[in-house]
């Protein structure tokens, strides 16, 4: 005889109301998680994406890009090394669309490489976020620093810095526009630390660390979210501990007539997980339906790796709380 | 014949650093059949002795025998399947499962005792059982909605459904008025005679003593008398 199934059947308010609680922690978890990896997609996608290496900068620049200037005699020798390498740099600036409207960009442009688009002088490749605001490949876009004008050639997905679009120019251009020759940085991809004179080597994450907005921003979301996760993990163990404490007796009279032990636990076992179960993937599908129908200017961004992260953590509280 | 035998049982408790004695070397006998009734003040020993005897603690020294199984000696999983199968179980509040019906009450009961019966004749079985403690027409009802004397027939019927050897009642109509605890034992004392089933059984109303056929008094952890009536 299915104890669990039928306790669940007569009891459907209070099963009800302990999966509506379930469900509402994890979804109030999963919604800030993908805000948090929407944000983080949003404020560095373009790092974010690339594969796992060493990002190089110069070592008096104390871990801030921005100060890092790579001479032209360096760079060729780690490109000389290092086959695979590429040498860029990126700034913050200002793109004048065809009605005179100005679109804030990230420009970067780069040495040739097969992980950064390959832009000609007098040319953009910018992210499909511009295409949402009217821009069309073959549109000319000027900069007020630039004499030039640069025609789109195209775009990429995904492609977004410090949550500005990345728009890729020349190497000719951003000399013009910024007055400088050297590159800030350079990438070896899927490569191990090594020592080059006046370079200072961060792998993937730390390189991301030392971006200030990223580290403040993903440092006060994730707080937010493993405070979510620690709240719902005693939540559930006290509800599902509760709700067993109140079956004690029953549980004493079931193993008095001659109930085996294994049953109870399996009872016990089976209404958490269904609980759990039933509520996580509601909460997941609920998640995943906001993913689908938020605004494209929201940023949200909830991958199937985190939902099962998250559903694998919720149900080892259940373990815990069951235990 | 002896079915039952209960030989210098002692038990004690641990109280911090004083050790209490609950029950100081009883002995006794349950003859096949007999309704025997433990009567005593109480703290008296006699629902530990019950306890006891029905597997559900350990005793601290002697011996309980059945049929020819050395309950001190069995594991924790023989006494189970013991309990399952051979003994039957009636409680003060009757203790029925709240989440099930009279019908499954009694279906879960030949769940446990692993019945060798068919679904279908499981089926008929339990019906005959509520037809004889007269709850045949209150089969799909929950324990809520069941008055005291019904809950109590049901529990009844549900620790005889297995057809065991003995019958623990723990004090069966002290939660009944007299009329309903009249009732009750009327029913108790003629299906167990009826199938054959020895009862052990505590209880410290004396008018239920009409339906013993022996009574055992129990006073400060020793047996203090046993007639027969």
């Amino acid at each position: 005889m299915n104890l669990a199934w039928k306790e669940m059947k007569k009891n459907k308010v209070r099963f009800l109301i302990l999966g509506s609680i379930i469900f509402l922690v994890s979804f109030l978890t999963f919604m800030i998680s993908g805000l948090a990896n929407g944000l983080s997609q949003d404020n560095a996608a373009f790092i974010k994406d690339l594969p796992q290496g060493q990002f190089y900068m110069a070592e008096d620049a104390d871990g801030t890009f921005n100060l890092s200037r790579i001479d032209s005699d360096l760079q060729q020798e780690v490109i000389r090394k290092e086959k695979e390498a590429v040498a860029f740099s990126m700034q913050m600036g200002f793109l004048n669309d065809q009605d005179d409207k100005q679109q804030s960009v990230a420009f970067v442009t780069s040495t040739a490489s097969t992980l950064f688009s390959t832009v000609y002088q007098g040319e953009v490749i910018l992210d499909s976020s511009l295409q949402d605001k009217g821009i069309q490949v073959g549109d000319i876009l000027t900069n007020n620093q630039y004499n030039g004008k640069f025609i789109v050639k195209g775009f990429v997905a995904q492609k977004k810095y410090s949550h500005a679009p990345v728009a890729y120019i020349s190497e000719e251009a951003y000399e013009e526009m910024y007055r400088v020759k050297d590159k800030q940085l350079i990438y070896v991809p899927n490569s191990e630390p090594q020592n080059f004179k006046g370079l200072q080597a961060y792998s993937n994450k730390e390189f991301l660390n030392t971006i200030p907005s990223y580290n403040a921003e993903q440092l006060s979301l994730n707080m937010i979210i493993w405070f979510l996760v620690v709240i719902s993990g005693l939540l559930f163990a006290i509800f599902f501990y509760m709700m067993n404490v109140q079956k004690i007796g029953l549980y004493g009279i079931l193993k008095a007539i001659g109930v085996k032990t294994s049953k109870l636990f399996n009872m016990i076992w089976t209404q958490m997980v269904i609980i759990t179960v039933v509520s996580l993937v509601l909460s997941i599908s609920l998640s995943q339906l906001v993913n689908l129908v938020s605004p494209k200017e929201m940023p949200f961004s909830l991958t199937i790796s985190t939902c099962v992260f998250s559903d694998w953590l919720y149900r080892s509280y259940v373990v815990r709380a069951t235990d | 014949m002896t079915l039952f035998t209960i030989d210098k049982v002692r038990k004690t408790f641990k109280n911090g650093e004083v050790e209490e004695e609950i029950l100081k070397g009883i002995n006794l006998s349950l003859k096949e059949g007999e309704i025997t009734a433990l009567v005593g003040a109480s703290g008296s020993g006699k629902s530990t002795l019950l306890t006891i005897a029905a597997g559900l603690q350990s005793a601290t020294d002697g011996q309980v025998l059945f049929e020819d199984q050395n309950l001190t000696t069995m594991n924790t999983e023989q006494i189970r399947k013991l309990r399952a199968s051979k003994f039957g179980f009636v409680f003060q509040f009757s203790h029925l499962v709240p989440f099930l019906t009279v019908e499954e009450q009694l279906l879960l009961m030949l769940d446990i005792a692993e019945s060798p019966l068919k679904k279908h004749e499981q089926q008929s079985e339990v019906h005959r059982l509520l037809q004889l403690v007269g709850m045949a027409h209150r089969k799909a009802a929950y324990p809520a909605v069941l008055s005291g004397g019904e809950k109590q027939r049901v529990a009844i019927a549900r620790a005889i459904i297995h057809q065991p050897k003995v019958l623990f009642a723990d004090e069966p109509t002290a939660s009944l008025d007299s009329q309903r605890s009249q009732e009750i034992m009327q029913l108790l004392s003629e299906l167990t005679t009826t199938l054959n089933i020895t009862t052990l059984m505590v209880t410290h109303d004396e008018e239920m003593l009409a339906y013993a056929d022996r009574m055992i008094k129990i006073s400060d952890g020793a047996v203090l008398s046993n007639t027969l009536y």
